[in-house]
């Protein structure tokens, strides 16, 4: 199903330059594991035994929210992940790398090896902080990170050099142009790009939120409005794009979106999936695949 | 660190006591235990007190500042064991995630003998039981710092994990066949168990061992199924994987076994670890801040020699000023009087500092002192009366606490008297100082009495202690600069004590110091005019 697709997306990661990877969703259930697991097997396929772990809890058979069946992780012997000691699997043994003191919803994290292949759950760190220290620590034991994100944690993204990948779905809209909407605005904030040297400008400490955006706004300013990094504009939705069409919003520090994957399965509804994969390459103007039809758009 | 009946919430504030409760912090979750239980030596206990400073002092000089340093770095990533030791002992299997952080704590152990086994004030760990432990666990050592229920613990291990590889590779071969083939039926590739079917690219029925999950208008959620092969195969992996898993549970339970037998000696270690953490903390605080031994005897004398603020201290140091360090002595009740900004309530709070830092056992910060161990540290007067209610004023708080302190009873009790009724008239304060005074004479305590007012020494038979003062009235700074004016006074002010044996109305300085501060001319040379008339 998505062996082409995961190479395809780690060549576009590996092609910025940077050893760690985030895949960030729209919403809840929109194929971020499953994206995880394609660019996994990816890696695997290459001969590159990653690093994995997850803000949040990820990989569990039975979704806590939603006590729905979840997408697992079958991980291979010489992958390392950083996951909670209270969801370790007890047999198969792993080997257990590092202790840390960061503390996640099932305990202490700990970074291990898988030595036998076994479903693993990924239990990571809840906080952006806790998720760069576990990030630069995977490092050490793997060429290259993959992290299972979370629109909500998307400061986790700030200060890291990373390749990112925006998962939509199905699940997380009401109507696919509903899904294509958060989606292209999603990808238009994360993509704000670098301020040019020397333009003039008015930098904003801290979070551009809605309120200083509707001021700017308001003031028509014409100056580039300059944030640290594209986590820093707390908007979403409509919201975002239509300050980001009225303000030349510029960063600097961008981050490196490299692709948008589609799950067109919804767990109340679906979408066309042809439909979706064309329409959301169309809006956001990026490499668009879909891992369970193996498309690319 | 408990205050007990030492301090109560505001004497905590004002004689800095978190700053020296941070200072003398420990890194290490054992020491962080320890130090929950430090409490203040109690009288009776004096000598013991005084060894405890002694033992401080003679770890700081046996040990250099980077010596102590790396025992706090070994100390510092040391993990909890703890919490599996005692699972151990109750118990439980151990986790991999136990027997790594025993096994890290055991590296400790060898480390820190290592580092400081040639220092007879510090003692060992690396015990008997703590070889045993670490031996036990030593097959396991993964790289240099790992752990792994590995097959060297028990060839029947690595039996059952061969077999578990090939039942395996059987099922992953037959899961590829099955993939192979409906891919080949598809005619394109899949991988993993779900996978999406077009309906626009399905010629005819789906393949045989393909589930349909979920049907849309325009494509098949489908998933591939388990056929007898599949099924097989999986039933002989999962029956290798649990014979892998009983096997690595029985080598947990021997290890944990061991743990279990030296449990006693092993929460020892950890126990004396804790002591370390607090022995090393407090000696870098010895070195760090030119603490002395205080004599700690049954005699209620208080006296120090060259003392220190140290809190001050360091706030001077980053200012690039320094502090003139004081000497006390105080076998009575006293009154300490000087000029404004002259240090009367640094000397309050020095003496108070080093008190506290007696009580616990601690060097202080002095050249030498001899302290008693005190029931209670009172601060009295400035600085306690923000925090009571809001309904009282400023002299109706200084009195509520007054009277609640002198309701409690204490045998041996320190009184610092910070400017006390300085907030009504001058004559009732002073009555009211003299009285409290001789009230605390009456019930033994040592107290000090810092205040402006006029005759209180006498008037209460105390001992008389005075600030220098300034050594002539400073010029005030070309620009209004408040800490080039801070500099200028620091540079004209006397800030030693000496005892006043005749008394008379002393100067306080105040107009000329208002004036260094930046009063305007005009307003000062009026009050000189007032002070004439």
């Amino acid at each position: 199903m998505h062996a082409r697709v995961g190479a395809s997306i780690l060549q576009l990661a590996q092609a910025t330059g940077t050893s760690s990877l985030f895949v960030v969703g729209t919403g809840k259930n929109v194929g971020k594991t499953v994206t995880m697991r394609a660019i996994y097997d990816a890696c695997v396929a290459a001969g590159v035994l990653p690093g994995l772990t997850s803000i949040g809890r990820d990989g569990e058979a039975i979704d806590m929210g939603d006590a729905q069946p979840k997408p697992r992780l079958f991980l291979r012997p010489g992958t390392v992940i950083a996951t909670a000691r209270d969801v370790l699997p007890r047999s198969p043994a792993s080997e257990m790398l590092a202790l840390s003191p960061l503390r996640t919803a099932a305990g202490n994290l700990v970074y291990v090896r898988v030595r036998s292949d076994a479903y693993y759950e990924l239990v990571g760190p809840p906080t952006a902080s806790g998720i760069r220290e576990a990030v630069a620590m995977l490092r050490r034991f793997a060429p290259y990170v993959i992290v299972d994100g979370a629109i909500d944690r998307i400061a986790a993204l700030a200060g890291g050099e990373d390749a990112v990948v925006v998962a939509c779905g199905a699940s997380a809209a009401g109507t696919l142009d509903e899904a294509v909407a958060d989606v292209r605005a999603l990808v238009r904030r994360l993509c704000v790009a670098r301020v040019e040297p020397g333009a003039p400008h008015v930098r904003i400490d801290g979070a551009l939120t809605p309120g200083i955006a509707a001021e700017l706004m308001r003031a028509d300013e014409r100056r580039s409005v300059v944030v640290r990094d594209p986590t820093k504009i707390a908007l979403g939705g409509r919201a975002a794009l239509h300050a980001l069409e009225r303000l030349d919003v510029r960063c600097e520090r961008p981050l490196n979106v490299v692709a948008v994957t589609v799950s067109s399965a919804g767990r109340d509804r679906s979408f066309e999936p042809g439909a979706l994969l064309h329409a959301v390459a169309e809006a956001t103007g990026m490499p668009t695949f879909d891992v369970y039809a193996a498309q690319a758009a | 660190m408990k205050h007990g009946e030492l301090l109560d919430d505001l004497s905590v504030r004002a004689l800095d006591a978190a700053w020296l409760r941070d200072a003398l912090a420990p890194v290490s979750p054992y020491g962080d235990r320890a130090y929950l239980a430090v409490e203040p030596f109690r009288r009776g206990s004096e000598g013991q007190a005084q060894e405890h400073a002694a033992r401080i002092v003679r770890l700081a000089r046996a040990l250099d500042a980077a010596r102590l340093d790396a025992v706090r770095e070994v100390l510092r990533n040391v993990p909890d064991a703890s919490p599996a030791i005692a699972r151990a002992s109750m118990g439980d299997a151990l986790a991999d995630a136990n027997l790594l952080e025993l096994q890290r704590f055991f590296d400790a152990c060898e480390r820190l003998d290592g580092l400081v086994g040639d220092c007879f004030e510090l003692p060992g760990v690396a015990s008997d039981a703590v070889r045993a432990s670490a031996r036990a666990l030593e097959l396991g050592r993964s790289g240099r710092f790992g752990f792994y229920v590995a097959d060297a613990f028990d060839e029947r291990l690595a039996g059952a994990r061969a077999a578990l590889a090939r039942a395996q590779a059987e099922y992953d071969a037959v899961r590829g066949r099955a993939h192979a083939a409906v891919a080949a039926t598809l005619g394109r590739e899949i991988a993993g168990n779900e996978f999406i079917v077009m309906r626009a690219d399905l010629s005819g029925t789906l393949p045989a061992g393909v589930r349909v999950v979920r049907e849309a208008p325009t494509y098949i959620l489908c998933e591939l199924d388990a056929d007898e092969a599949t099924l097989g195969a999986l039933a002989r992996r999962d029956e290798a994987a649990a014979a892998v898993a009983q096997e690595e549970e029985l080598i947990r339970e021997r290890l944990t076994a061991v743990i279990r037998a030296h449990a006693a000696a092993l929460d020892l270690a950890t126990r004396t670890f804790g002591e370390i953490d607090l022995l090393v903390a407090a000696a870098r605080f010895a070195q760090a801040h030119r603490c002395a031994v205080p004599a700690i005897g049954e005699d209620a004398t208080f006296s120090f020699r060259g003392g220190r603020h140290v809190a001050l201290e360091h706030e001077l140091q980053r200012e690039g000023r320094a502090f003139t360090p004081i000497d006390v002595h105080l076998d009575d009740v006293a009154v300490l009087t000087g000029p404004n900004m002259g240090g009367k309530s640094v000397c309050l709070r020095t003496c108070g500092f080093i008190a506290l830092c007696a009580a616990y056992g601690l060097p202080v910060p002095a050249m030498e002192a001899n302290v008693p161990l005190f029931d209670e540290i009172v601060w009295l007067g400035a600085g306690t009366d923000v925090e009571m209610g809001g309904l009282l004023s400023s002299f109706a708080r200084e009195v509520v606490r007054l009277r609640d302190a002198l309701a409690r009873p204490r045998e041996r009790r320190l009184v610092l008297l910070d400017e006390f009724a300085r907030t009504t008239t001058p004559r009732e304060g002073r009555a009211l100082l003299v009285a409290v005074l001789e009230r605390l004479r009456a019930t033994g305590a040592r107290a000090l009495a810092a205040t402006h007012l006029d005759g209180v020494a006498p008037a209460a038979g105390a001992r008389h202690f005075a600030v220098r003062g300034l050594r002539g009235i400073p010029h005030r700074p070309a620009t209004d600069d408040l800490h080039a004016a801070l500099v200028t006074l620091a540079a004209s002010m006397d800030y030693a004590i000496e005892e006043v044996t005749r008394e008379a109305t002393r100067r306080s300085d105040a107009i000329a110091l208002a004036a260094l501060l930046g009063l305007d001319d005009a307003l000062t040379a009026s009050a000189y005019d007032a002070l004439e008339r």
